[in-house]
């Protein structure tokens, strides 16, 4: 197959995860001003949001034949990955929670970010330098994708609560939510840490070197350390609490996105 | 009814002495880099260990015997283990923006240690903090026995633990570049600052290096300035490959993995220093077309390139490494030798040195004769990895139950 035969996949995709955000935003004023239920739409959402999540792996897995290496080298690579887990995650959170804003806004990133990788395709290489043909590649991306996505789904939910918090109207719910996915997120990042160090040891002899990209995975796990022992005791001043969740998620963006525009970032020996 | 305010520095401390104690710490600390014009390094043995047995006796001396002491109770409770967090975090926020072991910075970033953060005082200071409170907290914790307080001790403890066996073994590390080549052993390496390692108990010879490449790239380059104008677009050469470089049609129409130049034509010659070179059929979308040999030359024979027009040239890039592979022959002083093949992050280990690729005589590629390989030594990583596996254990503990918050407590 052709990269422009498979690229469909992703269209469909963009289009089922685009709907289905549409029809639940929809619903969700609905309810919010009229009070209605309306069964048949929700199953349609979730059919699409499902149905994307499908389409969304066969293009990677096609992909990955393509490249014939696991397609996790480039930025472009990883803002694909990060959509899925994006999309995937907030299903899970409405699964749970049943909360429409958080499902609308995640699946709209998602899809935003794949609609970034798709106005800007990015070359196929395929090489992959000998340092990042170990064991460790997979599961050290995965993991990290999986933190960044859920870390992300906090982010959301502490600007739900920053907001009627600010039109003191805030019932604290969103404080339930948060905590359950810094804590899994918090897992997530720190596997993500430990399989680097992991790696580098056995790819550069090394386990940590202060890399400035290594250094920014430090400051975004501190972060959300703070946030964890924040809500330890001090349940009561939940607005701290989502500030330093909404500022905790700024400096993940900086260690994931914002490298190249750091001038240490010049120094990196992470690339991309 | 309202709370009376408790007055500043009676116990129990909250987080204004916290913090206040952070501060202080943070000023000494700079006062100290500013006062002494020197780098903080790691202590090395024995006042490693010596080091080490002082913070951890002082961490069990305050448990066993002050248990109840409300500073004590201060220093393992979530105030102090907020501002610690705090403290460290603002430290690696400052890494994070300001060159690290730079020479061009500020006079000021450098008196006050901010230009080599990890070796300054009041990183040390901070370090120190965070080991009391997370070695008293664990101890505390310990106490009461439950399924939450294990992972609550595998996270606390595991990091503990690598902060510590870290801290403790970074100056034990022993780490050396060798240039082994085959017509003989090499016994000693170089550290960093370029001194001989003396004997290292082992001598290594190559015995034979080989590479592999992925299928080298075309690009187009502007034929003054050398800049790359078809980025974002990836044609490898290699038999019969096909496809488009900016407003060219590009034709493999003959690709030789090792071939020598001869006049305007490349031969098929397997002798050290051949190169990879193509003839390829580049069609303008006007339908002017243009075809010849590139190829990307070596250190012995030049290359070629294609005149697209008078601005734009067809070029091949060196092709990239895909794998490299050392066998190499290990002497032991005891008299052994080992075969061993060795590869990138495929390390070997033999009397407790571990073996590394680390790179070879790239001007020569896969003609190398000699390769270069990083002995690394570090009698502390076992630590190291046993407080990387609790934090792993404890992450795993933190995805499955997630936060206890329910919806009962708001
Ligand atoms: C791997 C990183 C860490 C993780 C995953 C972690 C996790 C946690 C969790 C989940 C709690 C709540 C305990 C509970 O629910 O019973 C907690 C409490 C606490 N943590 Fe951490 N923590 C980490 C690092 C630290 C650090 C660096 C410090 C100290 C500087 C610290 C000090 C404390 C203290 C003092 C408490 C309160 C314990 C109590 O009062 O019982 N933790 N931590």
């Amino acid at each position: 197959m052709k990269p422009d035969d498979f690229t469909i996949f992703a269209n469909i995709s963009l289009i089922s995860w685009g709907l289905s955000g549409i029809i639940m935003s929809i619903l969700f004023f609905r309810e919010v001003f009229a009070d209605k239920k309306h069964k048949f739409w929700v199953i349609v959402a979730h059919f699409l949001a499902i149905s994307g999540l499908i389409s969304i792996i066969i293009f990677v897995v096609e992909l990955w034949l393509l490249l014939d290496r696991p397609p996790m080298r480039t930025l472009g690579e990883t803002r694909l990955w990060y959509s899925i887990f994006l999309v995937l995650v907030s299903y899970l959170v409405y699964l749970k929670w049943k909360y429409k804003a958080l499902f609308v806004s995640g699946i709209m990133f998602g899809v935003l970010f794949l609609l970034i990788n798709m106005l800007h395709p990015e070359a196929l290489n395929k090489n992959l330098p000998p340092a990042l043909q170990s064991a460790w590649f997979i599961p050290h991306v995965v993991v990290y994708m999986i933190a960044y996505a859920l870390l992300g789904m906090s982010w959301l939910v502490a600007i739900f609560g920053l907001l009627p918090y600010f039109r003191k109207q805030w019932k604290g719910r969103e404080t339930v939510i948060a905590d359950n996915l810094v804590y899994i997120g918090f897992g997530f990042l720190t596997l993500g840490l430990v399989f680097g160090a992991l790696w580098a040891k056995e790819a550069w002899g090394n386990y940590w070197t202060w890399d400035p990209k290594e250094t920014w995975a430090m400051i975004t796990w501190f972060a959300y350390m703070l946030y964890i022992h924040y809500r330890f005791r001090h349940n009561k001043n939940k607005i701290t609490a989502l500030l330093i969740l909404f500022f905790a998620f700024i400096l993940l963006i900086i260690c994931w996105l914002g490298m190249q525009y750091l001038s240490v970032g010049a120094n990196s020996v992470h690339t991309y | 009814m309202k709370k009376e305010k408790r007055p500043f520095w009676v116990f129990p401390w909250g987080y204004r002495e916290s913090f206040a104690v952070v501060i202080t710490v943070a000023i000494s600390g700079f006062a100290l880099s500013f006062i002494l014009q020197k780098e903080v390094s790691a202590p090395t043995w024995p006042n490693n260990i010596i080091t080490g047995v002082i913070l951890v006796a002082a961490i069990l001396l305050f448990h066993i015997f002050f248990p109840k002491h409300s500073f004590v109770k201060w220093l393992s409770g979530s105030y102090a283990a907020i501002s610690s967090i705090s403290f460290y975090l603002f430290l690696i926020i400052l890494m994070g923006f300001i060159p690290q072991n730079s020479n061009n910075s500020l006079e000021i970033l450098n008196g006050s240690g901010l230009s080599h953060i990890t070796s300054s005082h009041i990183f040390l200071f901070a370090q120190i903090y965070m080991f009391l409170v997370l070695g008293l907290v664990t101890l505390r914790r310990l106490e009461r026995f439950s399924t939450r307080n294990i992972f609550f001790f595998l996270n606390h403890f595991g990091l503990w633990l690598t902060l510590f066996a870290a801290g403790m073994g970074s100056s034990d590390i022993k780490r050396f570049t060798m240039e082994i080549n085959k017509n003989e052993p090499s016994f000693q390496g170089i550290n960093s600052k370029g001194e001989s390692s003396g004997d290292l108990g082992l001598a290594l010879q190559l015995e034979e290096f080989s590479i592999e490449h992925y299928s080298p790239k075309a690009f187009i380059i502007n034929a003054k300035t050398g800049d790359i104008m078809s980025e974002n677009q990836i044609f490898s050469l290699e038999k019969n490959a096909k496809g488009n470089l900016g407003e060219w049609q590009i034709a493999v129409k003959d690709f030789i993995e090792y071939g020598i130049g001869m006049g305007e034509k490349f031969h098929a010659v397997y002798d050290i220093g051949a190169a990879p070179a193509a003839y390829v059929e580049a069609k303008h979308s006007s339908g002017n077309i243009v075809e010849g040999w590139i190829s990307c030359g070596s250190f012995r024979f030049p290359g070629n390139f294609l005149e697209l027009s008078e601005e734009k040239l067809l070029i091949m890039a060196e092709p990239e490494a895909k794998s490299y592979l050392s066998k190499i022959k290990i002497y032991t002083k005891e008299g052994e030798v080992y075969l061993a093949d060795l590869s990138v992050g495929r390390p070997v280990s033999i009397n407790g040195w571990k073996i590394y690729q680390i790179s070879y005589d790239e001007s020569k590629g896969k003609w190398s004769e000699i390769s270069i390989v990083e002995l690394v030594k570090d009698p502390w990583l076992w630590l190291v990895y046993a407080g990387l596996i609790m934090l792993i254990a404890g992450a795993v503990y933190l995805i499955i139950t997630g936060s206890r918050t329910k919806n009962s407590e708001l």
